[in-house]
């Protein structure tokens, strides 16, 4: 380990065992509003491995974070199981549902998938309001044992989780690999890489975390009913918060999940009705304005480690597509 | 079940593919011409729908009679979102597909909020022309007769101008190869505006004749986006004929899943005919695009 991987190893160690440490001080307002960041920097970091790295562009990502909701409410309300094993097994179940899921839909190509995942989505939280098990529209009501503190808590080590997911993606050849693929899919085949194994591991992944943190809210709403498990918000405010901060990188989600979530919490709060105009146009406005992330943007303009991802096909960079 | 009932549920969903076919249309003719797969298709259905069914409450005016104002209204609003956003997205961006992609995404929920904040939350219908004609054993819905032959007629209409007006033809050789479009002296960029705005025109118009059918809410926009790139997936995307026929068994399917099944998994039904679509597709719809 490299004197600079320690120190970054250290320092995100502290990061973390400051926010854990900061949890019982926080009072009832700030507690909800770091709970809500992490939140939304999770789901976004989610999105962020198949989307961002893999450019499987998922419209759907928001299912496994419904399965890992409902899981987790339902093993509480019938079992006497502790509600962070339940939570796990919520996790255990998003990817084992996107195993086949992924296996079928990751066979589609751009519009075909993103479309196939929004599909996925609507069908489950159809299902979810129909089906008598998860309480139909209603939903399941949880009796509140469980304090914002533990759930916060949880969420903090899914969050940092993800984190350090990503970053061992971005240094390792699985991330190159997954950068390869999303250049060009049938290239990257030819030179060797198992294009299939890894875009699903990377799916696998991105059901992973979301599936994780949906045990979470579910205790945090002490309520799972489809608008609130698969919830169109958090998907799109993954999505706004990924293409802020930046695409495939590894700050971007942080950064983009820190400044926007506080956005969404107090358009949420003012504005319910308007939030999702408000959000779809952040969302057409960022991807003209700052297309590429302001992560990216800014560390190009501070001349920051050039480490410039070459982007486009190998034509348009041929003729200075690219800088 | 009579061989009769059998033939009446057929013929709902053949007149309802009918306007699916013309909504669709619009679907592929924007992907035609500009590779673009239009996410805020549905919400231009909806709104449009939502927009009809509100006139008809206050005014008593047929949904017809909205129809050009909804058409023009959509093709307004369609040629700004090409010339003032889509245009704008930089060209060296990594995949402009999924870029565009996320745009159309972000604007269908734009729209979606904007059709809330209007019209609010609540499920609108049209209640004109609720009788029916019978002929023999058959019941034909007005409603659902005077859709598809108004569906019928733009249909033709937007074939011909396709066919025989110049500007039809940019489209088309647009949509063909927009280089040699280019090489023959086409303003491509102001034809992809066009069909931009006409694509977006003709998705308002099948929402006014939708509004005879169907109930709707601003946030149902989902499902007419999706079943108008299920309609044009079974053909292939941006095939103009392969819409036609994928608009029929879309149809048929639908009308059959509402009699058969119970009205919730009829709700599912949409997600599901389409994902079964891609799924059982998945070669062929490749083939169609790698072309």
């Amino acid at each position: 380990m490299s004197a600079r991987l320690g120190l970054a190893v250290a320092l995100f160690v502290c990061v973390v065992a400051l926010l854990a440490a900061a949890g019982p001080f926080l009072g009832g307002y700030w507690l909800a509003v770091v709970y809500q960041t992490l939140l939304a920097i999770g789901l976004a970091y989610g999105w962020n491995v198949i989307s961002g790295y893999a450019g499987y562009f998922s419209f759907g990502q928001i299912t496994f974070f419904g399965i890992g909701a409902y899981t987790t409410a339902l093993l509480t309300s019938h079992t006497s199981l502790d509600w962070r094993l339940a939570a796990l097994a919520g996790g255990a179940l998003a990817v084992a549902v996107a195993a086949p899921a992924g296996a079928i839909m990751l066979r589609l190509r751009g519009p075909f998938f993103s479309l196939g995942m929004l599909g996925l989505a609507q069908t489950l939280r159809v299902v979810a309001a129909s089906s008598g098990i998860t309480g139909g529209g209603t939903g399941l009501y949880l009796s509140a044992t469980v304090t914002p503190l533990a759930v916060y808590e949880w969420t903090l080590a899914v969050a940092a989780l993800a984190f350090a997911v990503t970053a061992a993606i971005d240094r390792s050849a699985f991330g190159l690999r997954l950068c390869a693929l999303r250049e060009d899919e049938q290239v990257a085949g030819t030179l060797g890489v198992a294009v299939t194994a890894a875009k699903v591991r990377a799916f696998l992944i991105s059901a992973a975390i979301p599936g994780l943190l949906g045990g979470g809210y579910a205790m945090y709403l002490t309520l799972v009913d489809p608008p609130s498990a698969f919830s169109t918000r958090l998907e799109l405010q993954a999505i706004v918060m990924t293409v802020f901060g930046g695409i495939g990188t590894l700050w971007g989600p942080l950064v983009g999940g820190v400044v926007m979530s506080q956005i969404s919490e107090q358009l949420w709060a003012r504005f319910p009705q308007a939030y999702l105009m408000i959000f779809g146009g952040l969302l057409v406005a960022f991807l003209i304005i700052v297309p590429r992330g302001v992560v990216p943007a800014l560390a190009s303009r501070l001349g920051g480690p050039r480490r410039t991802r070459v982007n486009g096909t190998p034509a348009a960079v041929a003729a200075g597509g690219e800088p | 079940m009579s061989a009769a009932t059998f033939a009446q549920i057929t013929l709902d969903g053949l007149l309802l593919g009918g306007v699916y076919a013309l909504s669709a249309l619009g679907f592929t003719m924007i992907f035609g011409v500009m590779r673009v797969v239009n996410l805020a298709h549905g919400s231009f259905v909806v709104l449009s729908a939502l927009l009809a069914a509100w006139t008809y409450e206050r005014y008593h005016l047929s949904p017809l009679l909205v129809l050009p104002a909804a058409f023009a209204l959509a093709y307004a609003l369609g040629a700004a979102i090409h010339r003032f956003l889509l245009r704008r997205l930089p060209a060296e961006v990594a995949s402009q597909e999924a870029t565009s992609l996320t745009l159309t995404f972000g604007l269908s929920y734009f729209l979606a909020g904007a059709g809330l904040a209007v019209f609010g939350g609540t499920f609108r219908a049209v209640p004109y022309l609720t009788g029916a004609f019978n002929v023999g054993p058959f019941a034909i819905g007005q409603a659902r007769l005077l859709a598809f032959g108004a569906a019928a007629l733009l249909t033709g209409a937007l074939a011909l101008f396709l066919r025989a007006t110049p500007a039809g033809r940019a489209i088309r050789a647009t949509s063909q190869h927009a280089e040699g479009a280019q090489a023959c002296g086409i303003d491509v960029d102001a034809v992809r505006t066009s069909a931009f705005a006409l694509g977006s025109g003709i998705a308002a118009a099948s929402g006014c004749l939708l509004s005879l059918i169907y109930t709707l809410n601003p946030e149902m926009g989902d499902v007419f986006t999706l079943n108008a790139f299920a309609v044009v997936a079974i053909g292939g995307l941006g095939s103009y004929a392969g819409a036609l026929a994928g608009a029929a068994i879309l149809g048929l399917a639908g009308s059959y899943v509402a009699y058969f099944a119970n009205a919730q998994i009829a709700e599912a039904a949409p997600y599901v005919i389409f994902i079964l679509v891609l799924l059982v597709l998945p070669a062929g719809l490749m083939g169609k695009r790698a072309a």
